[in-house]
């Protein structure tokens, strides 16, 4: 359907950066996910590929074709939106046949009728807006946004408003329902489970710049910068920030091998950490039982550390003495910057008084 | 009485007294004296000496091939007509069709500019209704002096009477002016509760202009639309100071409302017949009610009173 790239695209509001000079190139039929916290910019470029902002630098272009000043309503692109924004006044039919009104198509009611068949909402045609479940009307607007075989369909958190159990049946659906029409799909999102399971390819963004672009295992085990790691991963990676000395980060009679000196900082996923015959001492602080695993802290020099086992009954309790073991290929080391330092690991010491 | 049901009740009375008093008061009791003194003799002596009907002879005559029976007398058929005239144009044309413009147009402009306009907008209401008629005295005055005539000189066009010539306009105009900002409020703040995305939801989907306000602003407005419509015939019907201010006792524009005023308390105008303006009034009230429940029943106007009627996700 259409290849889209981005080069050096930004848009300045009045006194802020949304986004600030990102480039990226998504293939044709391609699913990717922008991925980042709010105000990150991720909207803002969804709605420049829509056409509802104009940018303020940069290219916009669909098939090598610049579209920067082509208007929202000449660029063929679908939208759903977080409110899916359904037109209330109208039946279910009446507002998938709506884009159909403006393009010269024979049959549109067949057309809309087959839609609404193909995301399962053919039962409801007579009905409004109003009358139907947050899952129903997303369904509704997913149809609107595929019906006139866009070139390219904007997913703007179209999960977000839905329960737990029906934004996992939601997030196939979606993904069955375009690899079907093969249209190529930017989904944004703060949701880092909905990007990584739905997506070929995700971007994180920060700031108005692009972090990272992988797929979620790049992201998840490869993150090239602290924000990524940290923004990545639920319950959240253990980070130890510290000063390395002659190759070690120290807190009183513990030690870590680095390899590195100067401003460092330790990423340990919590599921990473095992409790071992010897390792770092801890005293368990927190235990929360999540269902499948329990999630534990312990209280260490280099403080409060995470870990998770999986199991359904604590096998500690509050105020019990543990010794944490982690893999040191399974660690991460950041510079001062925030960056990461490839090859390199983090890898306990032996205790310096033992 | 137990203290709980003493308290509902002495609670009751606290929350809902002061407002069935002024209701009683300042509705209720007016128009049952009204429709008692429309039934009198009342004039300048404010004495009543006999009940009578004769009032509504004044009005209507007994015509033996009239619809009811009753024929009405030509000048309060002519002060119909002119009242029909005058609040069918003033509502149509400014208190609706010009408040909708104004209401779309200066939410279209970027936000300073349309708040700017819409203030302008709002000016003839803030200033007093007696500035406000002399402004359109100069405006309409048929000498070299009035605005219009200044206007109309510089095109080459000679010097017109607009009170003489056209006086329905003028007060259609006059009020209309004026009367469009309540509109223009009302519909601004029902336009920007519209949530934006489906404005970005139309243009994506195609629509251009003029289909965006199709399809997605005037449902919007639908009630809205229909509670000024409601509200402002029920004002107009009754207005008569702009008409009074500008135009004086002319026959011109004698409406049912003005009629009232002139034959009852206006100066100088052979005013104090207290019985017979108030049995023009006791009609004017029964064609507001009717025309009242008959746009409440046309626009379903009771749903719109039970539940807030704006959608909003």
């Amino acid at each position: 359907m259409a290849r889209v790239e981005l080069r050096n695209l930004s848009k300045v509001w009045d006194s802020s950066v949304a986004v600030n000079g990102i480039d990226l190139s998504i293939a044709d039929r391609e699913f990717v996910a922008i991925l980042g916290p709010s105000g990150c910019g991720k909207s803002t470029t969804l709605f420049m590929l829509a056409g509802v902002y104009m940018p303020t630098g940069g290219e916009i272009r669909f098939d090598d074709a610049v579209v920067n000043d082509v208007e929202a309503r000449d660029r063929n692109v679908g939208i759903v939106f977080q409110s899916y924004a359904l037109y209330p006044n109208m039946s279910v039919l009446q507002n998938i046949m709506f884009p159909l009104r403006f393009q010269k198509v024979d049959n549109p009611e067949a057309k809309a009728r087959d839609m609404a068949d193909l995301v399962q909402v053919g039962e409801l045609l007579d009905r409004r807006p109003s009358q139907l479940s947050g899952g129903q009307q997303q369904r509704v607007a997913l149809a609107r946004a595929l019906v006139k075989r866009p070139n390219l369909l904007l997913l703007d958190e179209p999960l977000s408003n839905l329960d737990a159990t029906l934004r996992l049946t939601m997030r196939s659906e979606i993904r069955r329902i375009t690899r079907e029409l093969g249209v190529t799909t930017v989904l944004v999102t703060h949701d880092q489970l909905e990007a990584t399971t739905m997506a070929d390819r995700v971007i994180c963004m920060r700031a108005g710049q692009i972090e990272q672009v992988g797929s979620a295992e790049d992201l998840y085990l490869r993150p090239e910068t602290l924000f990524v790691a940290s923004f990545i991963g639920s319950p959240p990676i253990n980070l130890i920030a510290g000063e390395g000395r002659n190759g070690r980060v120290e807190a009183g009679d513990q030690r870590i091998e680095t390899g590195q000196d100067g401003q460092l900082t330790i990423g340990i996923r919590p599921e990473m950490i095992t409790v071992a015959e010897t390792g770092l001492p801890g005293t368990i602080r927190v235990v929360e039982a999540m269902g499948r695993e329990i999630l534990y802290a312990a209280e260490t020099n280099f403080g409060l550390i995470r870990f998770l086992e999986a199991t359904s009954q604590p096998r500690w309790r509050d105020g019990d003495q543990v010794a944490l073991a982690f893999q040191p290929e399974q660690t991460l080391l950041f510079g001062a910057e925030g960056k990461r330092i490839a090859d390199h690991y983090a890898k306990l010491g032996v205790t310096t008084d033992a | 009485m137990s203290s709980s049901k003493f308290r509902q009740a002495s609670n009751a009375l606290l929350f809902l007294g002061p407002a069935s008093l002024f209701l009683i008061g300042l509705l209720l009791v007016p128009i049952i004296v009204d429709l008692v003194v429309s039934f009198t003799d009342m004039n300048q002596t404010i004495k009543v000496d006999e009940f009578t009907t004769k009032q509504f002879r004044k009005l209507v005559k007994p015509s033996e091939e009239a619809w009811f029976g009753f024929e009405l007398r030509s000048s309060f058929y002519r002060a119909l007509m002119l009242s029909a005239i005058y609040v069918f144009f003033t509502l149509t044309i400014f208190n609706i069709g010009f408040a909708l413009v104004l209401a779309l147009t200066t939410t279209a402009l970027p936000g300073r500019l349309g708040g700017l306009f819409r203030a302008i907008w709002l000016l003839p209401r803030m200033s007093p209704s007696v500035v406000y008629a002399l402004l359109w005295l100069w405006v309409v005055d048929p000498t070299d002096r009035g605005l219009l005539n200044q206007i109309l000189s510089i095109t080459g066009l000679g010097p017109i009477n607009p009170k003489l010539d056209a006086p329905i306009m003028v007060i259609v105009c006059a009020n209309g002016f004026i009367g469009a900002s309540m509109g223009m409020l009302i519909l601004t703040s029902a336009i920007r509760s519209i949530p934006e995305h489906l404005f970005h939801a139309a243009r994506a989907d195609g629509a251009g202009g003029l289909s965006v306000i199709r399809h997605i602003v005037l449902p919007a407005l639908r009630w809205p639309l229909s509670y000024i419509t409601v509200f402002q015939f029920l004002a107009l019907l009754v207005s008569f100071e702009y008409i009074f201010l500008i135009m004086g006792p002319a026959r011109s524009t004698m409406t049912m409302s003005m009629l009232s005023y002139t034959k009852t308390l206006a100066p100088d105008t052979g005013s104090g017949q207290y019985a017979y303006g108030a049995a023009i009034t006791l009609i004017l009230i029964v064609i507001g009610m009717a025309v009242a429940l008959l746009l409440w029943r046309l626009t379903n106007m009771k749903q719109l009173l039970t539940q807030p009627r704006i959608e909003v996700q």
